[in-house]
């Protein structure tokens, strides 16, 4: 079964922007999936119109099944968003903030409590419990955000940028925990600027730049693709920054020494 | 509860945890606020004044204050909510939710609903205690008290909606509610005003909705009480449809 089926998607935004422009995607059941693109790409956007925080002008989205406009309810109760800016309500403490989610998801009290327990205790939160979520540092946000998309149990998990700007610890506490909850069968949409982040943890990768899907395939598969040697590289070849690629600082010492003699 | 049931008990309470964790200014400052109107105008002027169509002036003044205690906390505390939210970016975690435009409609109205009724019910409690405040007429009184707090919630979770700054809700709160629930005789009669003012008072749609109340606490009223109450239900079921449309459309709120 698909997870997500994205059909020929485009978003228009009212000041004429086209941020999505024929987008097609699908994401089988249990796979870890990522989307790869420069800022502005509509990463972000795509993701939006999938969770319901922006309106498709056209095409398509299933998420397992359900339309994401005619049956919005099952196909949102089937996806957790971790978004890419820390978007907590200033009012309510951690362990609220776990609970409500849970709340406007329709999971009853005695499953809440037992889940946020778990998961404040899984994201090393338990003892920030009951703190307000202003007072949380920036790692702990993140913690937080994560929490919450999990806090409902989705069957499909969206984390936009979720290790950007956090520490190496909570990064591969990250990775630990993702990749255990897409053994145990959670699909996940990832996407990052961080290409190893991608080419360690995910099966099969889209490249997206001015709305469009560029390229989609395995890392090695890009990488053939685009005819380098590395993820990286087939990244900064879609990009048109090629002469970036890190093969070519490594032959820096070698140039240096020529000019010498 | 089924799943519908949980969400809009947990949005709801989620907007009446928001105004109970801030509530020196949401409840205590509203409070003191009508008390020292009472005092001002049931002591000082009342003094004076004794009387207004044969009913004690305190008495007459205090139907207003409570009707003019829940609107505007109703009105603030909805306008006030959505725009943090907006500005937070928090909503965002409700819109994603499977709750339905009416479920997250309904929660935003009521949680304004409840701050107006708790504010209306402290200082009616006081006012009976206080200075003996009647009530006649309570089949008139709780359903027009009911429909000003549910017209007024609906009111802010528009502005609130609309509002891309906190400029844009002080704005409606301040220059246009504001005169209006004063210049609608909340502290006088409209009779007693000179011509054209006493014409023109009678286009403000508060002057209306402050006589249902005074007339369900001490008897009185300028308007006929049907008519106003037929008026305030169709405002707000209106009112509430508009909202409704917005939210459907996710006028700004969603991209």
């Amino acid at each position: 079964m698909k997870a997500l089926d994205i059909k020929d998607l485009e978003k228009r935004y009212p000041n004429g922007v086209e941020a999505l422009r024929g987008v097609s995607v699908e994401i089988e059941e249990g796979e870890f999936f990522g989307l790869l693109g420069p800022n502005g790409a509509g990463k972000s956007t795509l993701i939006h119109c999938t969770t319901g925080l922006a309106q498709p002008t056209g095409g398509s989205i299933e998420v397992f099944g359900n339309d994401a406009i005619d049956h919005y309810a099952e196909a949102r109760q089937a996806v957790g968003l971790a978004p890419q800016e820390p978007n907590i309500d200033w009012f309510l403490t951690v362990e609220e903030t776990l609970d409500y989610h849970a709340g406007y998801f329709g999971m009853p009290r005695r499953e809440r409590r037992q889940r946020s327990k778990e998961l404040l205790e899984t994201f090393s939160l338990t003892e920030k419990r009951d703190e307000r979520t202003r007072t949380l540092s920036g790692g702990m946000k993140r913690r937080l955000i994560l929490a919450r998309a999990m806090m409902h149990r989705p069957r499909l998990l969206i984390l936009d940028e979720p290790t950007a700007g956090v520490d190496v610890e909570l990064r591969l506490e990250l990775w630990h925990y993702v990749q255990k909850i897409n053994q145990e069968g959670t699909t996940i949409l990832l996407t990052t600027h961080y290409l190893e982040e991608a080419e360690q943890l995910c099966d099969r990768i889209a490249f997206i730049a001015e709305g469009q899907i560029v390229a989609e395939g395995t890392s090695p598969e890009l990488a053939e693709r685009f005819d380098v040697a590395n993820l990286e590289d087939a990244y900064l070849a879609l990009v048109g920054r090629g002469e970036l690629s890190r093969s070519h600082i490594e032959t820096a010492p070698d140039a240096e020494t020529e000019v010498e003699a | 509860m089924n799943t519908a049931q949980i969400r809009l008990a947990t949005l709801w309470r989620r907007e009446v945890n928001r105004f109970m964790k801030i509530k020196k200014q949401t409840l205590g400052a509203p409070l003191l606020e009508t008390f020292l109107y009472i005092t001002i105008f049931g002591a000082a002027l009342g003094s004076r004044i004794k009387h207004l169509h044969g009913i004690d002036y305190v008495l007459f003044v205090i139907p207003g204050l409570i009707m003019m205690a829940w609107a505007t906390n109703a009105f603030s505390n909805n306008s006030s909510s959505i725009l943090q939210q907006k500005f937070q970016g928090a909503i965002q975690d409700q819109l994603s939710s499977p709750a339905s435009p009416a479920e997250l409609l309904l929660a935003f109205s009521l949680g304004g609903f409840m701050r107006g009724l708790i504010v209306a019910m402290l200082t009616f409690v006081v006012s009976v205690v206080l200075v003996g405040l009647p009530v006649d007429h309570a089949l008139v009184l709780i359903p027009s008290l009911f429909l000003v707090g549910f017209f007024f919630s609906q009111l802010g979770v528009l502005i609130g909606v609309r509002a891309e700054q906190f400029d844009d809700v002080a704005f409606a709160q301040t220059f246009v509610l504001q005169p209006l629930i004063f210049l609608g005789g909340v502290f006088y009669s409209a009779s007693l005003l000179p011509q054209p003012w006493e014409t023109l008072t009678r286009f403000d749609p508060i002057f209306y909705m402050i006589n249902l109340v005074r007339y369900g606490f001490v008897g009185f009223t300028e308007v006929n009480i049907w008519l106003s109450l037929l008026a305030l239900t169709g405002a707000t079921a209106a009112l509430f449809l508009v909202n409704l449309r917005l939210f459907s459309r996710g006028y700004r709120l969603r991209a």
